[in-house]
């Protein structure tokens, strides 16, 4: 299996970026493409690099075709209020997985694709199950689980189509050094609200653990729904203390205010955010062990930790003169 | 030169930390395990446990050290029988005994999930007997301690797609004492090999049998005044 052409879509990105790096030391990776609206955010030696827009779908055609990969790990998704809004975050998710996914399927020598999904897919709807696992149903309550379920049926149907194996990662949601995550940066605000009622937990990954579980399904050639979950789990209140912030409690209605409060003072609080508050967001990673082999480095209680551990901006003052 | 104008991070985390310093010393830094049950809160709520429940448990050797189960025990209405058993079980085992029949409404449903509570679906307590949890399901309530109810098949139908053994739980609590006790027999096994829906169907019934032999084998009822009980002997 030496030799591999690998296409990484999202190259630029925190986890993009992970992923290019640990498939550089991969002895199966022959070659290494990747594309993005942004640069990536590591030194890679081998990786070729393409700056593209989603909507440019014919230089992303162009690209893929004439790379001719045989996997194709998908990232390109906007993360509602993580890099983008709400409009621009949906528009841009499904421009690139139209691009993406439709140029992979051109390819005549393609044998995998693996794409990112989240645990945001199984929904938090009324008597849904507390850990959800690969096989309950796909019950989306939030914009961006909509939208990582259009993904995962985008990535499906060209796989039933041109017979190719097509693995989902349902990944919790990613907390990283670099990661813009609208969970992280709520949960580092000095004052963070909370649903007193509920404080429901929930479990993260951290974007490392995330890279190396990409790496895996794409050696493997993954076929299959898989999550990503580190062990553990821990709510907003219990988060909150962890991080000696001040916890704000909230019943119900004043979420709204809070919401806007949070959203002036940088951290934008989105629908599936609010929905792990209320209603928390557990998935059973133990397929995860199984198919892949893969146990994530850090627990969520560490993740947490490692996200309060993060220095803040450090604002360094003018240049002055001296002489 | 303009100045930008900053949020007072540093003056509102002093304030609050100022009020919030209280609440963190009384209530310690720790997490939930992967179903939201805290340990910490159940052993905080144990002394309280104990003043309404003075729970005997017997046959505890019957369940495994590790690895999943599907306890069944018998409720009495309003007994609150599977939360008290799910309790004093974990205590006497030294391993979290989840009970189903949690609400999904907040607050309820949310405070019992901290203590161990599962949504009462078939899929829940399959995904828990796969993760070698040890879950307690309760029969059907009955008006009469010494009887046990119909046991929910569909649920039992998740150990039995699991692979996990089941064993039965019999219950008895005084409505107005605080004696109670909790009997766990040996693991229940389906008498016919079955292939289809029969194999929960039989097994369910099986348990309840196996319930009521052990209840039988209490005596009579304790309510904790000797005429009524006297009576209820009859």
């Amino acid at each position: 299996m030496k030799g591999q052409r690998v296409l990484v879509s999202g190259m630029g990105s925190e986890l993009g970026s992970l992923v290019a790096v640990q498939l550089e030391s991969e002895p199966w990776v022959g070659s290494l493409v990747g594309i993005d609206v942004d640069p990536p955010r590591r030194r890679l030696r081998t990786a070729e690099f393409h700056l593209l827009q989603p909507s440019q779908r014919e230089r992303i055609v162009d690209v893929v075709t004439k790379f001719n990969p045989h996997v194709v790990i998908n990232l390109s998704v906007w993360e509602p209020d993580a890099r983008a809004g709400l409009e621009h975050a949906r528009r841009f998710t499904a421009d690139a997985t139209t691009a993406v996914i439709g140029a992979a399927a051109e390819c005549p020598a393609l044998e995998a694709m693996v794409v990112r999904s989240g645990v945001e897919v199984y929904g938090r709807g009324h008597r849904s199950i507390t850990r959800p696992t690969e096989t309950s149903p796909l019950q989306p309550t939030s914009e961006y689980g909509h939208m990582l379920a259009n993904i995962e049926r985008s990535a499906r149907e060209v796989g039933r189509r041109i017979g190719i194996s097509v693995g989902k990662l349902r990944l919790a949601p990613v907390l990283g050094k670099h990661v813009p995550s609208p969970l992280g940066r709520l949960l580092r605000q000095p004052m963070v609200p909370f649903s007193l009622l509920a404080d429901a937990p929930f479990a993260v990954i951290e974007a490392g653990d995330a890279a190396a579980a990409f790496v895996r399904a794409a050696a493997q050639r993954l076929d299959e729904p898989v999550n990503i979950v580190a062990p553990g789990a821990i709510t907003a209140l219990q988060a909150i203390l962890r991080g000696k912030r001040v916890p704000l409690p909230l019943v119900g209605p004043e979420w709204r205010v809070a919401a806007r409060l949070s959203h002036m003072s940088g951290a934008p609080i989105p629908d599936h955010v609010v929905e792990l508050m209320h209603r928390g967001r557990l998935a059973d990673g133990g397929k995860a062990r199984e198919l892949l082999k893969f146990t994530p480095r850090l627990t969520t209680p560490e993740v947490i930790d490692h996200l309060y551990a993060w220095e803040s901006v450090v604002r360094i003052g003018a240049i002055k003169e001296v002489a | 030169m303009a100045q930008i104008l900053e949020f007072p991070r540093a003056a509102v985390s002093r304030a609050g930390n100022a009020l919030a310093e209280p609440l963190r010393s009384m209530w310690p830094v720790h997490s939930v395990d992967d179903y939201g049950r805290d340990p910490h809160l159940v052993a905080a709520l144990g002394p309280l446990a104990r003043v309404r429940w003075g729970v005997t448990v017997g046959g505890a050797e019957h369940l495994p050290k590790r690895g999943g189960a599907l306890l069944v025990c018998n409720s009495r209405r309003w007994a609150l029988s599977n939360v008290w058993a799910a309790w004093a079980l974990s205590e006497a085992i030294d391993r979290p005994v989840r009970f189903v029949g949690r609400p999904d409404v907040a607050p309820v449903g949310a405070f019992m999930r901290r203590i161990g509570g599962l949504l009462d679906s078939p899929a829940e307590v399959q995904g828990a007997l796969r993760n070698h949890e040890l879950v307690l399901v309760s029969a059907e309530p009955t008006a009469h301690p010494r009887n046990a109810g119909p046991v929910p098949h569909l649920l039992v139908g998740a150990a039995v797609v699991a692979g996990a053994p089941v064993f039965p739980v019999a219950t008895m609590s005084s409505p107005m004492g605080r004696a109670a006790r909790a009997e766990v027999g040996p693991q229940v096994r389906p008498r016919r090999k079955r292939r289809g829906p029969l194999a929960e169907v039989e097994l369910a019934e099986q348990i309840q049998h196996h319930i009521q032999r052990i209840l039988d084998g209490f005596g009579g009822m304790q309510t904790g005044v000797a005429p009524f009980d006297w009576l209820a002997e009859g």
